[in-house]
């Protein structure tokens, strides 16, 4: 192996990579398509999971594939940077509706060419039809066609793309390596007897697990190939060694374990790549990444075969390469999932299966190295414990500090409790990671999706409980009511209508997640995937028939602060102070504030009631108890792996509803949380935006009132920062330490720091009143923002500038 | 009285703390940025950006507040009777009743609920105004704090009489005492104060060895001059018991509180001080031995 220091030239190399990367415009891929059609339309009669093996296969060997310039981890997802490949199999019609306004979508365009364009008419009309989405929708009924109509319960993307939510068993793949897989296959195809329907499927899934990995191997294979052929091109003695070393990494890892952490680190990649040629779902994630490459690292390292510039510039290789894959999805889903991203999560630290500290070398690597790409990708969380060393946790917060977001922070101190209470084994409990965003799983154990079923809009279901059931926007009744609000004489009567209606709703979203998972289920089997997880090879079933050892899943509920204050202004306001009368504030709402009298009323929501956020018993005990009936009924149901094989098989509640916020507000109506209509409701577990006015500490305590143990779909929880809140040393001790006191003492769920840019200021100075809770450093101290006077804001905005480089 | 309790601040003393500001000082320092903080009796503040002329205020006492054309409207402070028919009365709180005669109970309720994030270092800091003006509330705040070992700092101008800091000996951890000027006339024309009061109690209450910080706020035109800092280190470092001193740079943040209040703001247009400009006093004090900072 190469031991190379990390010079100014290998700098300039990875900022180039990372640079062709970020300024590639977006575009569409028909290569995977055309061959997807081609092979479904050769193989008719074979069974669907026989046809999408050979239709990945035929991908993994025709697609274009190429080498960048100084590129050290190979492989790429479609024939250009960038360039999402379409998926027909989910969804057609999207595409002759969408594809002349791609590039001019407000966020997320993508460029296409007229030719591809024409490529693609071709091809959805022969799809037109037969996908997933028309078989979703047909097993669903009138009724619940309705519902996702009305968008109060959402499950577009779960139609148009594939499950993911998932991390594979890596720790298994690096150490068996792909012939091993394909020795275990053949022992459990050997033993198939195949007078049994089960038997004929079993035999048709072994052969397609065959199909798969071996063009797996193909693939690997063509990039030894072309990695030797420019090998032969080039003309530079350490470039050419380079080339050389990628060939051999690849014909290595086609068939044996990786000997190295170079090997190990590509062996990872394709796989994470290959997964997401197989299917478009998102949040593919690399699980323990630290923990699964370490013995390697440390093997090479104590063998002095590598050192920790060059495993650095390895892994922001690899980062550049996960940034590059692209997912294209319809208008409708993008807005829930703005700016494109593919949520590839990576986890480091957490915990030994024995309780000790697993924070080692690579994970402090892993985590520089992400602050210096600082791009979308990955996804990077750390795992929090409470014997996590102040060492990590101040590295983090310098990377916090870059203002990316990340990292993320899961709670080892309320997780792994949950998880052993779901009754995950201890070793796999501690063994969890973060998949996407926020939610967590056990890799290579777990099923598709431990969040990311339907959302359900949480304040539609709120309004309808005030009219009796009837849902304004579009004047249907989905569930009787218990009466109007202006008929109560009680906001217990509130309280009871709203349980009636939200036990309907919760009922509502199994019933639309049941026909999905079911035409997900039957018509877009994932192949490669299911080898991966255990224990879809002995059963001989893929992950959706129930292969997984492990099977919990979870929606995402959109609106949790909305429905807390919206509750507590009418049960403080109108019926104990009765400054607004029932009438006057169903007049306001109904009129969107409109006028005087509405903007009255709206300003005595906004201000003389409590806001969750602010460690206010009354709201956030509310918003337990009201959040508590979603979470009641929904422990009633199963998915449909239920009694076919994994631990579980059972929903909870979730909170990580990314950008959903601000589609799911623009189909709601005024609230009387004061919020006005069709803008965005609070996102995840957050406080409304601008009404945690008490600073972290109180919001901290408000989210951890929250029934958090049941919320293992995640509670999420962004808090936003200054730079200069943490620019000094023992200001990131600070940082640090409500961290810790949230986490270990309050048992929080989740937290990660947006840390407030210039552009946000000034968004802040222009509408004051949603960023009331933007905390700035000043002179020598710190203090909300929007108090301060106009000059002394531009002041601050110029620092601010200072501050950001 | 307080008017205001802050969670969550960082830098009035270690580690994370809740800050207790009392209503009611007895100096009047020009550069105040609290100057809501110097009545010992409810202020009235009007902040005309966010007033949205409801009228609503008008209602509460019309020989008061009368209304300016559409322009928001005029409060005539000193006829003010009954200043709490103007709490919650306004709808976007451009209009508010400062301060709130809050029990003691209620005040321990309030810093109690960080006490999570307080820590090995964190805790409460008592601000103000003038804390040792609050006489017996204040001391028995301080004993049920001592009682629940919640840290306590405060901050002071030490502008009392010794009896009343006599009682706080023993009830708390740190004092962060402002030292404003040795000059009785500087110090008066700025801040309406004893300057010889303050130097007294500040050598007896190190003498009771009390952990004491000094503050010096640096202001232009008062004692931002390498004479004037330089006597007050000097002072400082002539303590036995003090080992660290703070500067704290003249900011004008505090100025559009002056307005909503009706008040006067005499400093002008100076402006504020940056932290770079502090560097001579900062190598000064250190050669004096003393440990600094900026900002608290």
């Amino acid at each position: 192996m190469l031991v190379k220091e990390k010079s100014d030239a290998v700098i300039e190399r990875i900022q180039r990579l990372r640079e062709k990367v970020l300024s590639t415009k977006p575009s569409v891929c028909t290569e995977r398509a055309k061959i997807y059609t081609q092979v479904y339309q050769e193989n008719e009669d074979q069974p669907v999971i026989v046809k999408r093996a050979l239709a990945l296969a035929k991908t993994l060997q025709e697609m274009t594939i190429f080498i960048d310039e100084g590129e050290l981890i190979v492989g790429n997802q479609s024939s250009q940077h960038r360039a999402a490949p379409i998926f027909p199999e989910y969804a057609v019609d999207w595409l002759p509706e969408e594809m002349d306004e791609l590039e001019k979508r407000p966020g997320d365009a993508f460029f296409i060419t007229e030719e591809h364009k024409k490529e693609l008419l071709d091809i959805a009309s022969w799809w037109k039809g037969k996908v997933l989405w028309d078989r979703g929708r047909a097993l669903m009924s009138q009724e619940l066609r309705d519902l996702q109509d009305s968008a109060i319960i959402k499950a577009t993307g779960n139609l148009t793309s594939g499950d993911a939510h998932i991390a594979v068993d890596f720790q298994k793949i690096l150490s068996i390596g792909l012939a091993g897989y394909l020795e275990e296959i053949k022992r459990y195809h050997g033993n198939v007897e195949r007078f049994s329907q089960e038997g004929v499927r079993k035999d048709q899934f072994y052969n397609s697990l065959t199909i798969s990995l071996e063009a797996l191997q193909v693939f690997i294979r063509r990039y030894r190939d072309l990695a030797l052929y420019l090998s032969k091109e080039e003309h530079d003695e350490t470039r050419i060694r380079e080339l050389e070393e990628i060939a051999g990494n690849c014909e290595n890892i086609a068939e044996h374990p990786p000997g190295n952490f170079y090997q190990a680190l590509q062996l990872t990649y394709f796989i994470q790549l290959v997964l997401q040629i197989e299917s478009n779902g998102h949040s593919v994630s690399l699980g323990r990444l630290d923990q699964y490459l370490y013995p390697f690292y440390r093997k090479d390292l104590l063998a002095g075969e590598i050192s920790e510039d060059f495993a650095s510039e390895l892994l922001e290789n690899t980062w550049i390469k996960l940034m590059s894959i692209n997912k294209i999805r319809p208008w409708s889903h993008t807005r829930f999932s703005a700016g494109g991203p593919l949520y590839q999560n990576v986890t480091i630290g957490g915990q030994t299966p024995d309780g000790k500290d697993a924070v080692n070398e690579l994970s402090f690597l892993i985590l520089r190295s992400v602050g210096n790409m600082k791009l979308t990708q990955p996804n990077l969380s750390v795992r929090f414990h409470r014997n996590m060393s102040n060492e990590f946790m101040l590295d983090c917060m310098k990377v916090i500090e870059k203002g990316f977001g990340m990292p993320s922070f899961n709670n080892d101190e309320i997780v792994i409790p949950g998880l052993l209470e779901l009754g995950i084994e201890p070793e796999d409990a501690y063994n969890y990671s973060a998949i996407g965003c926020i939610e967590i799983a056990v890799p290579g154990k777990w099923g598709y999706r431990c969040t990311g079923m339907s959302f359900l809009n949480l304040m539609r279901v709120f309004l309808a409980s005030m009219y009796d059931g009837l849902d304004r926007e579009t004047g249907k009744v989905f569930c009787n009511g218990t009466g109007n609000l202006k008929d109560f004489d009680s906001f217990d009567e509130l309280y009871n209508a709203w349980k009636r209606q939200i036990k309907y709703f919760t009922r509502k979203t199994v019933e639309i997640d049941t026909a999905v998972d079911t035409a997900l289920e039957e018509n877009v089997p994932d192949i490669l995937c299911s080898a991966f997880v255990d224990s879809c090879i002995p059963r001989g079933i893929t992950i959706k028939e129930g292969g997984s050892k492990y099977d919990y899943v979870s929606g995402l509920q959109v609106g949790i602060a909305n429905l807390g204050n919206s509750m507590a202004a009418i049960r403080k306001l109108v019926f104990e102070e009765k400054r607004i009368s029932k009438e006057e504030l169903l007049r306001a709402i109904e009129s969107n504030f409109e006028g005087v009298e509405g903007e009255k009323i709206r300003q005595v929501l906004l201000n003389y009631a409590p806001k969750y956020g602010n460690d206010d018993d009354y709201v956030d005990l509310l918003l337990k108890d009201a959040y508590t009936e979603f979470i009641d009924e929904l422990e009633k149901y199963h998915t449909t792996r239920y009694g076919r094989g994994p631990i579980g098989c059972k929903y909870y509640a979730g909170t990580s509803s990314i950008s959903a916020n601000v589609p799911s507000g623009a189909v709601v109506p005024a609230t009387p949380d004061g919020r006005k209509a069709y803008t965005p409701v609070a996102e995840g577990s957050s406080p409304s935006s601008g009404t945690d006015v008490l600073g972290p500490t109180a919001a901290f305590k408000s989210v951890s009132k929250l029934p958090t143990q049941k919320i293992m779909g995640g509670v999420l929880l962004n808090q936003k920062l200054s730079p200069k809140a943490i620019q000094k040393e023992s200001d990131k001790q600070k940082v640090i330490s409500i961290v810790r006191a949230f986490f270990e003492e309050l048992k929080g769920w989740h937290v990660q720091y947006n840390i407030v840019s210039r552009e946000t200021l000034l968004a802040a100075k222009q509408n004051p009143e949603e960023y009331r809770d933007l905390i700035v450093r000043v002179a020598g101290y710190s203090a909300f923002f929007t108090t301060l006077s106009p000059d002394t804001q531009d002041d601050i905005i110029a620092r601010t500038e200072h501050t950001l480089s | 009285m307080i008017f205001n309790i802050q969670r969550f601040s960082t830098h009035d003393g270690e580690g994370i703390r809740t800050v207790i500001f009392y209503k009611g000082c007895p100096l009047r320092c020009q550069w105040c940025s609290n100057p809501e903080s110097q009545s010992f009796s409810y202020s009235v503040m009007y902040d005309r950006t966010s007033c949205k002329s409801f009228g609503d205020c008008l209602s509460a006492d019309d020989q008061v507040i009368t209304r300016i054309g559409n322009n928001g409207i005029q409060i005539r402070r000193e006829n003010i009777k009954e200043p709490e028919r103007i709490n919650g009365i306004c709808p976007s709180k451009a209009l508010t009743l400062c301060g709130e005669s809050s029990s003691v109970e209620e005040i321990i309720t309030e810093i109690e609920k960080d006490s999570p994030f307080y820590r090995e270092s964190g805790g409460v800091t008592l601000s103000g105004g003038e804390p040792l003006s609050q006489g017996e509330e204040l001391i028995t705040l301080l004993r049920k704090l001592k009682e629940r070992s919640i840290n306590v700092n405060m901050e002071t101008s030490l502008h009392v009489r010794w009896e009343m800091i006599e009682r706080c000996l023993g009830l708390v951890n740190t004092f962060l005492v402002d030292l404003k000027h040795l000059d009785q006339h500087k110090f008066d024309t700025y801040a309406r104060g004893d300057a010889e009061m303050i130097m007294k109690n500040i050598k007896k209450l190190t003498d009771s060895e009390s952990h004491v910080i000094i503050r010096v706020p640096v202001i232009p035109g008062f004692n931002h001059t390498s004479l004037e800092m330089n006597r007050m280190i000097d002072f400082a470092a002539s303590l036995e018991q003090v080992s660290e001193i703070h500067f704290l740079p003249y900011h004008t943040f505090g100025k559009a509180k002056y307005e909503m209040l009706g008040m006067d703001y005499l400093m002008g247009d100076h402006s504020q001080v940056e932290d770079s400009e502090l560097e001579p006093y900062i190598r000064y004090a250190q050669l004096k031995g003393l440990e600094t900072r900026i900002g608290g």
